[in-house]
């Protein structure tokens, strides 16, 4: 079974808006529509600059946008808080300790929940 | 993940060979046009499409790539195309890509009950279902003196997917 979601959907919504691939690369600030080409491939992604861009253009948020790359760091990230709770089991307990790994492990179901609602 | 969510989230490729060159559509989860268009090839038409579909299929790593079934008893599709269908199918066994062959009445009667409409009337159809995508390019009705209009192939790739999906559900 191939990957659940894309890296990116910009071709998508660049073709439902009109708009070539050098248009985008202007109003992104490229040089030549071989830059959106790259994006739109899975080639290359783009810096943050461009990534804000193209929420600018495409008046959708980024994590809409780059839905693949977004979810791969959203499981990155609950890893890391996975990882950041064991720690924080070893600390000692207080308020700030309590707080602390009530975010963590709300940031580490974030990948669950995400992939319970798709 | 469920079966339910692991339906919605098929990726399907569809390449719908045409005299000029191919329409092709990327549809993710029988709800959400990907991609869609139509590529021209001139010099040898097999060679070229079989190169860009490679690399559309590279590209998307789709999980099923479906393709008109040139070899159907209904099917009136020209020698070259029949080979062309040979040719992606076997590009995509050796890509480990699923490949899943629709026939003409098969398209159609996942439109119409009785399996009885035309490419205009799928087109239609398909124009409605997604507007955004599809609703500025579906051409004018044919006339029968003129020739087919290029955007078609759009809508035939379009139709190919969305019909293997309703199968697929069933």
């Amino acid at each position: 079974m191939a990957s659940s979601q894309l890296p990116n959907y910009l071709r998508a919504h660049r073709k439902r808006l009109g708009l070539s691939q050098d248009e985008v690369a202007y109003l992104l600030g490229a040089k030549s529509g071989t830059k959106t080409s790259r994006y739109e491939r899975f080639v290359r992604e783009p810096g943050f600059r461009s990534a804000l861009a193209c929420e600018a253009v495409f008046q959708r948020p980024i994590r809409e946008l780059f839905a693949g790359l977004y979810g791969q760091i959203e499981r990155d990230v609950a890893g890391r808080a996975k990882q950041l709770v064991l720690r924080s089991d070893r600390m000692k307990s207080g308020r700030q300790t309590a707080r602390k790994r009530e975010t963590l492990q709300r940031i580490a179901a974030m990948d669950f929940k995400r992939a319970q609602s798709q | 993940m469920t079966n339910q969510n692991r339906r919605r989230k098929e990726l399907i490729l569809a390449i719908a060979p045409s005299s000029r060159g191919f329409g092709f559509a990327v549809l993710e989860g029988g709800k959400t046009l990907v991609d869609w268009g139509v590529k021209s090839v001139t010099g040898d038409k097999n060679v070229v499409t079989l190169k860009k579909a490679e690399r559309m299929v590279a590209d998307y790593n789709p999980s099923v790539l479906v393709l008109n079934d040139a070899a159907a008893r209904d099917s009136r599709r020209s020698r070259r195309v029949q080979e062309l269908t040979k040719k992606i199918i076997a590009m995509a066994s050796t890509g480990k890509v699923k490949v899943a062959l629709l026939s003409r009445n098969q398209v159609m009667r996942a439109f119409f009950a009785d399996g009885r409409g035309t490419k205009h009337a799928v087109a239609r159809l398909l124009a409605k279902r997604f507007p955004e995508e599809l609703g500025h390019r579906l051409p004018p009705k044919r006339k029968p003196w003129v020739s087919e209009d290029y955007r078609m192939g759009i809508f035939d790739a379009v139709a190919l997917a969305v019909s293997h999906f309703l199968y697929w559900r069933g």
